[in-house]
């Protein structure tokens, strides 16, 4: 499974839009952390697809896409709409980039 | 005094005790309130009540504390105003912000707070981990500290805090739609008030101001002047991490990009940069504090602009507001009018070439109402009357011959 994800907008939209987006391929990762990982994208799946921010002004959005078997899903949530398990999903995977 | 769950005090009293000339007896009803609806997730009734403590409007404010979580709705309180300032530098900070740019607009534009109404000003700091931004969620305010790496704590600049804060008196004026032209319209408007916050609070004129935005959110190991300058778009940064800052500064050079999360809606930030250097260009015409005649035109024709207002009409309307307010070919409005010029925008109904003509002889005359106006039609009549009184020693002179 491959994860790819990015941040847009904010602040500092026109510095991010230059920027690629982060990759993470679930080969790299530990057992542990790949089971992780498989429970936090299950738990936003049902809820694929795009949100926009609405009244919000300079929240960034994040897109997370999940590569896996041949088949791809997307999700894009922003500050404003996202879910805790979006938050939760996107937050182990900064975390985990972080360490990097 | 104690509350549950189920909470034993009926809210009207609780109202009324929060109105309580008593100050022990309003916090004992706000720390319920706060318990209640703490418990309950309930993020507006709270932020409501606690501005209600003690007296109804005027924009009193409330700073919650996120402890690095996403989650609004568990923030806890740090600090509101009529309690004791914070341990917490962000927390004062962001207060100390709300409070600048309320006072901004009651002082400048005697406008009640953000909705013009006295509506309550709630912030919320330390939004997530290193969390590079800060945001008007449509009712209130959220601040991230920054990663440390690039970016700092984002309630370090004022002028960011009232760019957010400016959102919501947008939303509650023109309501310009958050993408395309009324998109960079409604960003620019944020950075133009915004900016002014910074300068009127440091008593700052035109020719002083740094007219940046954010210059205070990076680290000082980041070589960036600021997200974006006003005064030149185009030229906030240059370096190996972010690139070269892309912003026009012209409508030869808008940019156009997709009207989604990607493509920045269509490039709100990057397409401020023409609207903000006619601001800009404007002020420094005008000349003296750029808060008062520039600023007045922007917020009326802000005023008088509408959710699909797109650049051109936006233009139009200052210079209608201008004359409005200053009168017809005031210097101000000349200052207007060339400054939508230089920026690849002609008013509507004036010819290009009568349009150069009239804002070069604007220039020719110091260009400038206000004090550098005057100061110039002084030194005119000082001239004048200097030559007055020379031509006048001559005829004595030669009459006396």
């Amino acid at each position: 499974m491959k994860v790819t994800w990015g941040a847009y907008g904010g602040q500092a939209a026109v510095i991010r839009l230059g920027l690629p987006p982060k990759v993470l391929d679930t080969d790299a990762l530990s057992e542990t952390e790949a089971v992780e990982l498989d429970r936090l994208v299950a738990a936003v799946a049902p809820a694929a697809g795009e949100e926009r921010p609405g009244r919000a002004r300079d929240a960034m959005s994040y897109t997370i896409t999940v590569e896996d078997g041949g088949r791809s899903t997307t999700l894009t949530r922003s500050d404003a709409t996202m879910s805790p398990a979006f938050a939760a999903l996107l937050g182990w995977l900064e975390e985990h980039f972080a360490r990097q | 005094m104690t509350c549950h769950f189920n909470c034993i005090i009926p809210p009207h009293l609780l109202e009324k005790l929060l109105r309580s000339d008593d100050s022990e007896v309003r916090q004992a009803a706000l720390d319920t309130l706060m318990t209640t609806s703490r418990l309950r997730g309930e993020r507006g009734v709270r932020a409501s009540f606690v501005g209600s403590a003690a007296a109804p409007g005027g924009g009193r404010r409330t700073v919650f504390d996120c402890k690095h979580s996403t989650s609004l709705p568990s923030a806890v309180f740090a600090r509101s105003e009529d309690g004791p300032e914070s341990v917490d530098v962000s927390a004062n900070r962001a207060f100390d912000g709300l409070g600048a740019t309320r006072d901004f607009y009651k002082a400048v534009f005697n406008r009640d707070s953000i909705d013009g109404r006295g509506m309550r000003l709630t912030a919320f700091v330390h939004y997530d981990k290193r969390y590079n931004n800060a945001f008007w969620d449509g009712h209130q305010m959220v601040f991230g500290d920054g990663d440390g790496k690039m970016f700092s704590d984002f309630t370090g600049s004022v002028d960011v805090i009232g760019h957010e804060l400016a959102h919501g008196v947008t939303e509650n004026t023109a309501g310009l739609e958050y993408h395309n032209q009324s998109g960079a319209l409604n960003e620019s408007m944020s950075d133009v008030f915004g900016s002014l916050v910074k300068q009127w609070s440091l008593k700052q004129s035109a020719d002083e101001a740094d007219w940046l935005i954010g210059p205070e959110i990076f680290t000082p190991g980041i070589d960036a002047d600021a997200l974006r300058s006003m005064k030149a778009p185009g030229h906030a940064y240059d370096n190996d991490l972010f690139g070269k800052d892309p912003q026009p500064d012209n409508m030869e050079n808008y940019i156009k990009l997709p009207d989604n999360e990607m493509g920045d809606f269509g490039g709100v930030h990057f397409n401020s940069g023409i609207p903000n250097k006619a601001f800009y260009l404007t002020a420094v015409r005008v000349g003296g504090f750029a808060w008062e005649a520039p600023g007045l035109i922007w917020y009326e024709s802000l005023k008088a602009s509408h959710a699909e207002t797109q650049f051109q009409e936006f233009a139009n309307t200052t210079y209608r507001k201008a004359a409005e307010l200053f009168g017809d070919d005031s210097a101000e409005q000349l200052a207007v009018l060339a400054a939508w010029q230089d920026v690849g925008i002609q008013i509507s109904g004036i010819l290009a070439g009568v349009a150069r003509a009239r804002s070069l002889a604007a220039d020719r005359s110091g260009g400038t109402g206000g004090e550098n106006g005057l100061a110039t039609v002084s030194q005119q009549i000082g001239a004048l009357a200097a030559q007055v009184t020379g031509l006048a020693k001559d005829v004595t002179a030669l009459k006396s011959k």
